[in-house]
């Protein structure tokens, strides 16, 4: 037992439909623009010419792979160290909070976050991130993410058990090295994924890719 | 680029400025004490530094406009313990209330010259440790376009390049203020004025040369680092900020170094005062140009590494 | 739905009992902050166990999306606050819970939209006869009373009758008030298979799989002895969101190797795939044929076994000289056609490469791989038969799969798979009785093909059948839950067809393309605000689903409308809604199923008291079932748990493979016919191609060799790229386009390959028009290497968003780039289409799509 909630996810089984990303916004009342949970795609690849038949072009290592990102409530919470209207605050079973009591809107949190875990709602002019469903969880209920995935690519438990149960890797290409904030998460790969820094791939969703 | 990101620059070049000024402001009015005495010396930069407070206060009313939920704003001081941000806005307001205090002080002469000296020394310290918060903010590990030398040295730079020239315009105008007042030491005034634009125009060649060298080796940097987000950030200066990128650095030369050479030149003699006054409000406004230019690409910019 | 609800909510009372605040504390580790109102931002409602009630209704997700999931509401003092799937019984995935998909999950924001159709409307320049007619689609609008709007409806329906006869109105709402239309001497029809391609007519050669209920292959869990799945054309992940996906990796888990043929690197083979072979769109029979070429020529029985023989001569009519039907030329057998022997084009891999882009020592593995892995089983989407002239490409799915023996054995299959069979065939373990509604029948027996109905509309002529063109004068449209206009073939000509007749009239839920080229508009209840209904998105599970909310603004159900029309017109109400829709449900309750749990038969599902009876306020007998009536309707759901080996698996075929002799196929020989004459005469006979008994080869229309004007020299033409327009995520067909989050999630981008795109100077996210000979649409590009070169895609089903001054669409509707073009079946060709793409220059700025403003015509009163 480690005291610390974390997310489980599962590369492999990701199809990248965005069903979290809804169960998510519909269970915290989200606006257009805020998306505590965020699902894209991460791919690579070309055409070559098929070297058994040159008057054809070939897929060469073509792949795609989707990663479904929350909030880390990371061990070592950088949000939380920068803000400086104390907003966010780490709890006793590892969820990181934002007291929305406090926060002035300054985004300094949102340059903190490598995993882009804290939004800005301009509706309220103050910053807004995925809060592990603490009302959920206090009646026994899993996170809205977790129980709506149709690949169920996704499990909520203490990080230890979940890296005894599915192994310690926690940082997969586009995510970020583990090393800047320590996030509890556990993640089983793709069988295309690289680890974090080692990929020569890029965001090809069209919802997060770069124009 | 939002009306909030306008603030950051707006706030951060006037706050650097203002502390900027304030340092220069308080070497100037020693050597001119030593040169003539201090009621030349407080003759000659009584208002200036009034105009520094008031620069200091629009810097910071800026500062409110990047704030999502400015109700909550006296919260921000609570997190000194872990948050850069949180020193550098306590750090800030004791900046400014010993601004005013001194200033108040120096107005009304009130308590002794050697009380008011101290006040002074502290707002200095003050004023130097709110720039080097300001530095350390944007030494977060998820953005490598900030997380380096350059981010200090330009702020400094900044302080000191601004603070300097800022200085020039209002010691000019301060002058054609007092000539008009006060003839009699008109002469005085003006000897003390050519001979601290001199300085001033000597710093600003050196600090504009510092830029030029800091700046193309800091986009080297980015580059030689290799992350995607740095690379990204280099990118950017090319494509699409070529136009900024490089007027930002033109405006710099011309601002500080060419019309810092003729502002020297015009305030070597006596009775070439108006242009030297052109110089100087001519420096100073291309500098300023020049720096909110290159203060909107540190924002600009910016990338963060992971998911950002 | 915004920032006004989420302000409103978080303004709600939080009245904190003692009882929650320790629960929290608990959960939080107990920081003493709580006891100070600390707000996290949290959900206002799921704290207030202690202020209203809150109830959970299961609430249907009712579209035609192949998934039809669980959802539930939760209803706080007559507000819905979120929705919520199956948590109805453990997840296992042998008895997987019935999740709904990312546009499920959005579902409050479809029912409770700010631009739901309010009032009814009639368009401001309208009078009777059309009023400005060229001003539909550019109108403005004026909001009417229920009265004058059916008065307007009834008394246009009479005028048109009356000066042109029944059959000018072509009704295309599929829905209730059909019943009264016919009851007042009928109205013409469409007829065309959207979805399923060309299957449709295949029953015609296996003698009896009805491809509406999507019986082929095998159930899920017999799917898992598979050792070969090809994934043809097919896209769970996206087309048939929710379980199908997630039992296809449990065969992956089981062992089984995916193999993709699809011209795109798609999110399913992101999952399962082991291989990706990329294929041009419509050319899947060339690839068919070169395969059989390989089989038929180097199957050796002794050493290189290929090809089944014992199965072909016991069950199968066409394949070689020695088993033709009779009355045929034992010359026209499928293995001659092949080979070329009485022909001039033997069906070799570098014919087939030549058409399908795939190598032919590709096209060589992919066949001695079908072959010698058993068994093997085909996964047909509809997508590769959604093409013109697709008829011979179904057969020649089947012929294949007989070739191989790849039928009728468990973990072995062909066929259509998708939808709400996809990767589980099998008739339905449970289901719903009938409503008892007798059906009415349609006196005009005039029905229009939906490739040719607007071109109908222009040129008053339409093909009945072969060699029969009769005349058709359509003076009014009526639109519904079809959405014709939007998802039918030729749009482009459609704008000028709801241009020319007298009178349109839609009846539905949003301002879509169909509302906004009608003349009168009506708004429509959601099934939220209905007493209840049934769906069925597998053969396992049945939703019985409840009314959550009263009907939003002035929305009235269909009937209700078909009622009123009914009353007007002078035909008897009583027949049109003979008893009303509690009593239906009453009625399909009763003669809900279940299998029984040996497998032996069917048993009444539901136990229903007198009591039960008597709330409902209906007429009928208590019953005894499975589960009690109260039970079904507060779980919504009733599953059948399955578990391996149980008595519900299922294999297509099974028992005609084990004994053709006891269980023939509903075919003249009693075999599988791949020489069909009863199935070339009635392609034949639709009037549109001419078909020959064998899969042979026919150009497709807009398919590959369309994309060169001149084919022998490979020079290409005008539209030198070839589209196919795939389901998208954002939507189920037309529905949810209008939703903000997912237009944010899903964006329409248009997808091309790096090669296609530098030629043309492109960058990602550059604004580009894509041309066809049909229309024009404006998109922001996608480039990825996930494309095949020289095929581009976009996604169907986006409303119309016509720029009038350009005659440019700017909402990527796809069916401005289809043409009406009818061949064989008759099916929609959506997958065949010849396209060019080019850098747009023009004064149009697209702004992303969720940034567009919500179609509200009337403001709320």
């Amino acid at each position: 037992m480690s005291n610390q909630l974390a997310f489980y996810f599962d590369a492999s089984a990701c199809s990248g439909c965005k069903a979290c990303m809804a169960a998510c916004k519909d269970r915290s009342d989200l606006p257009v623009g805020v998306n505590w949970r965020k699902v894209f795609q991460y791919g690579g690849g070309g055409w070559v010419p098929d070297p058994l038949d040159p008057r054809y072009t070939l897929p060469n290592n073509i792949y795609s792979y989707a990663v479904s990102v929350a909030c880390m409530h990371c061990e070592n919470p950088l949000c939380a160290d920068v803000c400086p209207a104390s907003a966010i605050t780490k709890q006793a079973d590892g969820t990181v909070l934002i007291n929305t009591d406090l926060c002035i809107g300054c985004r300094y949190c949102e340059w903190a976050c490598p995993y882009g875990a804290p939004q800005f709602n301009e509706g309220t002019g103050q910053m807004t991130k995925c809060d592990f469903c603490v009302d959920l969880q206090a009646q026994g209920l899993n996170p809205a993410c977790v129980d709506a995935c149709v690949m169920r690519a996704l499990e909520v438990g203490d990080l230890d058990e979940l890296r005894q149960e599915h192994g310690s890797i926690d940082a997969i290409e586009p995510l970020p090295l583990a090393n800047i904030t320590k996030p509890a998460l556990v993640v089983k790969p793709h069988r295309h994924s690289s680890p974090s820094g080692q990929g020569a791939g890029r965001i090809n969703d069209p919802f997060a890719e770069e124009v | 680029m939002e009306l909030r990101e306008w603030a950051l620059i707006a706030y951060s070049v006037l706050a650097q400025m203002s502390v900027g000024a304030f340092l220069i402001l308080g070497v100037v009015h020693f050597a001119a004490t030593r040169k003539a005495g201090m009621e030349e010396a407080d003759r000659l930069s009584d208002r200036v530094l009034v105009a520094i407070i008031i620069t200091l206060g629009l810097g910071m009313l800026a500062s409110l406009f990047h704030l999502g939920s400015v109700a909550n704003a006296p919260s921000a001081v609570t997190n000194f313990a872990t948050s850069w941000l949180s020193r550098e806005i306590l750090i800030g307001v004791v900046f400014a209330v010993l601004g005013i205090v001194f200033s108040a002080m120096q107005w009304f002469k009130l308590g002794s010259f050697a009380s008011r000296r101290v006040i002074a020394w502290i707002t200095a310290v003050v004023g130097i440790a709110l720039v080097y918060s300001m530095t350390q903010i944007y030494m977060l590990p998820t953005q490598p376009a900030w997380n380096n030398f350059a981010t200090p040295i330009t702020f400094f730079v900044t302080t000191l390049l601004l603070g300097s020239l800022a200085i020039g315009v209002a010691l000019v105008a301060n002058y054609a203020y007092v000539q008009k007042k006060n003839p009699d030491c008109a002469d005085v005034q003006c000897e003390l004025l050519r001979y601290v634009t001199r300085w001033i125009a000597v710093a600003a060649v050196v600090l504009v040369g510092i830029e030029l060298v800091v700046i193309p080796i800091y986009v080297a940097y980015l580059v030689a680092t290799g992350s995607a987000a740095a690379m990204a950030s280099a990118k950017m200066m090319v494509d699409p900020y070529s136009l900024v990128f490089t007027l930002r650095l033109v405006l710099a030369f011309i601002g500080a170094g060419v019309f810092g050479v003729f502002l020297y030149q015009n305030a070597t003699n006596p009775g070439q005062e108006k242009m030297m006054g052109y110089m100087a409000y001519g420096a100073f406004a291309l500098v300023l140009i020049a720096e909110v230019m290159g203060r909107f690409l540190f924002y600009a910019t910016q990338r963060g590494v992971g998911l950002m | 739905m915004t920032e006004k609800d989420f302000l409103s909510k978080a303004l709600t009372d939080i009245a904190l009992t003692r009882r929650s605040f320790l629960k929290w504390s608990a959960a939080l580790g107990g920081s003493a902050v709580l006891a100070g109102g600390v707000n996290y931002g949290l959900k206002a409602a799921a704290v207030t166990a202690a202020v209203g009630e809150a109830t959970w209704v299961p609430s249907a997700c009712w579209h035609n999306c192949g998934g039809r999931c669980l959802l539930t509401v939760e209803v706080v003092d007559g507000v819905i606050q979120r929705v919520k799937t199956d948590d109805t019984h453990e997840d296992t995935p042998d008895f997987p819970q019935q999740r709904g998909c990312v546009r499920g999950r959005s579902q409050r924001m479809q029912v409770l939209a700010a631009d739901r159709l309010k009032y009814p409307m009639k368009r401001k320049n309208w009078s009777p006869g059309g009023g400005q007619k060229e001003l539909r689609g550019k109108d403005e609008w004026v909001r009417i009373s229920w009265d004058e709007a059916l008065d307007i409806l009834s008394s246009e329906t009479k005028r048109i009758v009356k000066n042109y006869g029944n059959e000018s109105i072509y009704s295309v709402t599929q829905g209730d008030v059909n019943r009264t239309l016919r009851l007042f001497g009928g109205h013409a029809s469409g007829w065309g298979m959207t979805s399923w391609g060309t299957w449709v007519d295949t029953p015609l050669i296996t003698g009896g799989y009805d491809v509406r209920y999507s019986n082929t292959g095998n159930d899920r869990l017999r799917l898992r002895d598979s050792k070969l799945i090809f994934m043809w054309a097919a896209n769970p992940a996206v087309s048939s969101n929710g379980s199908p996906t997630y039992n296809f990796l449990q065969a992956k888990k089981a062992g089984a190797k995916f193999i993709f043929v699809d011209p795109i690197y798609n999110d399913s083979a992101m999952v399962l795939a082991d291989d990706w072979v990329p294929i041009r769109p419509a050319t899947d029979l060339a690839l068919l044929l070169g395969m059989a070429y390989v089989m038929i020529t180097e199957d050796d029985p002794e050493k290189n076994p290929l090809i089944d023989w014992d199965f072909l001569d016991a069950g199968v009519v066409g394949f070689d000289e020695d088993h033709m039907p009779e009355g045929s030329d034992p010359k026209d057998n499928f293995k001659d056609y092949v080979l070329g022997t009485y022909n001039s084009q033997p069906r070799t891999p570098e014919w087939a490469a030549g058409i399908c882009g795939i190598p032919p020592y590709r096209i060589r593995s992919l066949a001695l791989e079908y072959a010698t892995t058993k068994p093997t089983t085909i996964i047909n989407g509809g997508a590769s038969t959604r093409i013109h002239n697709g008829s011979s490409t179904s057969q020649g799915f089947i012929t294949l799969a007989c070739m191989t023996g790849n039928i009728g054995i468990p973990g072995a299959g062909v066929g259509l798979s998708c939808h709400n069979r996809a990767g589980n065939a099998g008739p339905a373990l449970v289901s719903a009785g009938g409503s008892s509604v007798p059906g009415i029948s349609n006196p005009v027996d005039a029905r229009v093909n939906y490739n040719q109905s607007w071109e109908a509309v222009l040129t008053g002529k339409y093909i009945a059948a072969k060699d029969d063109i009769r005349d058709i004068n359509f003076q009014m449209i009526y639109h519904g839950g079809y959405i014709t206009a939007n998802q039918c073939t030729g749009l482009s000509k459609g704008i000028e067809a709801h241009r020319a007749v007298e009178f349109v009239v839609t009846q539905g839920h949003f301002h879509n393309t169909d509302a906004r080229y009608s003349d009168l508009v009506l708004p429509i209840t959601t099934q939220w605000e209905r007493y209840g209904t049934f769906t069925a998105g597998n053969r396992e599970a049945l939703f019985f689903s409840s009314q959550s909310i009263e009907p939003l603004y002035e929305a009235k159900d269909d009937m209700w409308v078909a009622v009123e029309l009914a009353k007007r017109l002078g035909v008897d109400p009583k027949e049109v809604e003979p008893f009303p829709l509690k009593q239906q449900i009453f009625n399909r309750l009763v003669g809900a199923k279940v299998i029984k749990s040996d497998g032996s038969g069917y048993e009444p599902l539901v136990t229903i008291t007198a009591s039960d009876i008597a709330e409902m306020g209906v007429e009928g007998e208590p019953q005894t079932g499975k589960i009690p009536y109260k039970e079904f309707k507060e779980k919504g759901i009733y599953q059948v748990p399955r578990s391996p080996n149980d008595k519900f698996g299922f294999t297509e075929f099974e028992d005609f493979r084990n004994d053709p002799e006891a269980f023939p196929r509903g075919t003249e020989s009693g075999k599988i016919e791949i020489y069909s004459q009863p199935y070339a005469d009635k392609v034949t006979g639709y009037g549109f191609s001419v078909k020959h008994p064998l899969p042979t080869y026919d150009k497709v229309t807009e398919g590959y060799e369309d994309t060169f004007g001149d084919f022998e020299n490979k020079i290409k033409g005008d539209y030198p790229l070839q589209l196919y327009t795939i389901h998208y995520q954002r939507r189920s067909h037309s529905i949810f386009d209008n939703v903000p989050w997912l237009r944010e999630f899903f964006p329409q981008e248009f997808t091309m390959s790096p090669s296609d795109a530098e030629s043309r100077g492109l960058k990602q996210g550059d604004q580009v028009l894509i041309s066809s000979r049909h229309g024009k649409v404006l998109r922001r590009v996608h480039i990825t290497e996930r494309m095949m070169p020289g095929v581009v895609t976009l996604g169907q089903g986006a409303w119309v968003e016509m720029d009038e001054k350009s005659g440019i669409d700017k909402a990527g509707c796809t069916n401005i780039l289809n043409g009406g073009i009818y061949t064989d079946q008759g099916n929609l060709g959506f997958n065949s289409c010849n396209a060019q793409v080019e850098k747009y220059t023009g004064p149009i700025n697209l702004e992303p799509d969720h940034t567009w403003a919500q179609r509200i015509i009337i403001e709320e009163a």
